[in-house]
């Protein structure tokens, strides 16, 4: 067990997981490069796309805390590279505690205990990094036939119109489904929910009206946080 | 140049970075447990590499194929590549692109709104790295830290995220909001299987919605 951790905390592992990292955030840098120049093209003036950029950085704040938060409960498991690489690239704290405990389930071993080798530790990491690369391939190999049907449908007549109308219900029945979902687990999660709602529906309302350009902007981030203070002083 | 023109170029860009920066991801995906096998000489042995993954495939191979379709028409090209690759899509990169797609009153699905959402879901990734980085390396000292009043409410991130974002997008169509919510809530509630759940209540919203649509136009 320490002899396993000792490894799951190698520098080798480090290594791979920093240039996993280093590819993310190089294909961060890289897409904001491409839509600003893109943006520029299609009459997107420089202050609105710093507003853009602001805003997104911003509303990543709240969840990136909820993340980690999360993920934080994997370093006891998997050591903090390991951790870094799934919760750092697609993967999240659940699907990964599940690969592990399937992985470690096929070896009869227990991640607690004498039985977790190093062979137990490199079939999870096996596990969670095929598992992981699924959605990665998937999205390699047919992302570009998804975009030619989306501007075959753009090319038709109203074919845009439709699109943005179908992308605009869409996230509200994804996010209508996400939430349902939450708030049929229990009362706190409820009050929760509809805590977030009400104070976001104020908070982009107020805005819009005074036309407050930063509440806009802070408006996510803020109902989040609303929300779960409402949540500490119910539980 | 005009604006197609303009997309073109972007997504010719977006297609060939996009595929470098994942294929580059999933190389050093198998070169660790490459490396632990052989180099290191902790091989587990492929029978049981092969068990394994199939355990885990039965349950979520569904939702490699599922989740990149189902959000597609919202992220587009370049978003899709930022998102499955960075993570976290419904809980970070969708509120990102919307609140960015909200603050500029552009709308999801089209030209602009792409651009913009891009923007927002790479500043986004962006700062989840930053944030992840140094709480990782950090570790266990913070939870040490942190008092356990405030860790408690940590289970409650999801529905507080969400609901704040359905809020925001129903501003435009509270209707559409509030049907989302009760479809989703039957949907939930039925036996469907779990990696379904979400493509149902879309693809009854959507029907619905675009119906709706469709009558308001004709009158």
């Amino acid at each position: 067990m320490n002899n396993t951790m000792q490894i799951a905390n190698s520098w080798p592992v480090w290594v791979f997981a920093s240039l996993i990292i280093g590819v993310v955030v190089f294909q961060g840098i890289k897409f904001l490069q491409l839509a600003r120049k893109a943006g520029a093209g299609i009459g997107l003036s420089n202050q609105e796309m710093n507003k853009a950029i602001k805003t997104g950085a911003i509303t990543a704040i709240g969840p990136s805390f909820g993340i980690v938060i999360v993920a934080i409960s994997l370093i006891s498991l998997l050591g903090n590279p390991l951790t870094m690489m799934r919760i750092g690239v697609i993967g999240s704290a659940p699907i990964e505690s599940l690969g592990a405990s399937l992985a470690s389930e096929s070896a009869g071993a227990d991640l607690t205990g004498v039985t977790f080798t190093p062979e137990v530790f490199t079939l999870i990491v096996w596990t969670l990094c095929i598992g992981g690369s699924g959605w990665m391939l998937f999205t390699l190999f047919f992302n570009k036939s998804l975009g030619s049907v989306q501007e075959k449908i753009s090319a038709t007549p109203n074919g845009k119109k439709y699109l943005s109308v179908i992308a605009l219900i869409a996230m509200i029945a994804i996010f209508g489904s996400l939430t349902s979902a939450e708030m049929i687990k229990g009362l706190v999660p409820a009050l929760t929910a509809v805590a977030a709602i009400l104070s976001s529906l104020l908070m982009n309302l107020i805005a819009e009206k005074k036309k407050i350009i930063w509440l806009k902007e802070w408006a996510l981030g803020l109902s989040i946080i609303i929300a779960l203070t409402v949540t500490y002083f119910i539980i | 140049m005009n604006n197609s023109n303009t997309m073109a170029e972007f997504h010719t860009s977006a297609h060939l970075w996009g595929r470098v920066t994942l294929g580059l991801g999933i190389l050093i995906s198998y070169a660790l447990p490459l490396y632990l096998s052989y180099a290191m000489g902790y091989h587990p042995g492929f029978d049981l590499i092969f068990q394994s993954f199939l355990a885990y495939a039965a349950v979520i191979a569904f939702v490699w194929v599922l989740e990149p379709l189902m959000y597609f028409a919202i992220l587009g090209v370049s978003g899709t590549y930022i998102a499955f690759f960075t993570g976290n899509i419904s809980n970070m990169c969708l509120p990102s692109a919307a609140a960015s797609q909200e603050a500029l009153k552009v709308e999801p699905g089209t030209e602009r709104g792409e651009v913009v959402g891009t923007l927002g879901i790479s500043a986004a990734s962006l700062v989840n790295k930053l944030i992840l980085v140094p709480i990782i390396l950090l570790g266990l000292w913070l939870l040490t830290v942190i008092p356990p009043s405030i860790q408690e409410v940590f289970p409650y991130v999801l529905p507080a995220i969400f609901g704040a974002v359905l809020a925001q997008f129903s501003l435009k169509r509270p209707v559409y909001g509030l049907l989302a919510l009760i479809v989703g809530a039957l949907v939930n509630i039925s036996p469907i299987p779990l990696v379904f759940k979400n493509l149902v209540v879309i693809l009854i919203v959507v029907f619905l919605g675009f119906q709706l649509e469709k009558r308001k136009k004709s009158e």
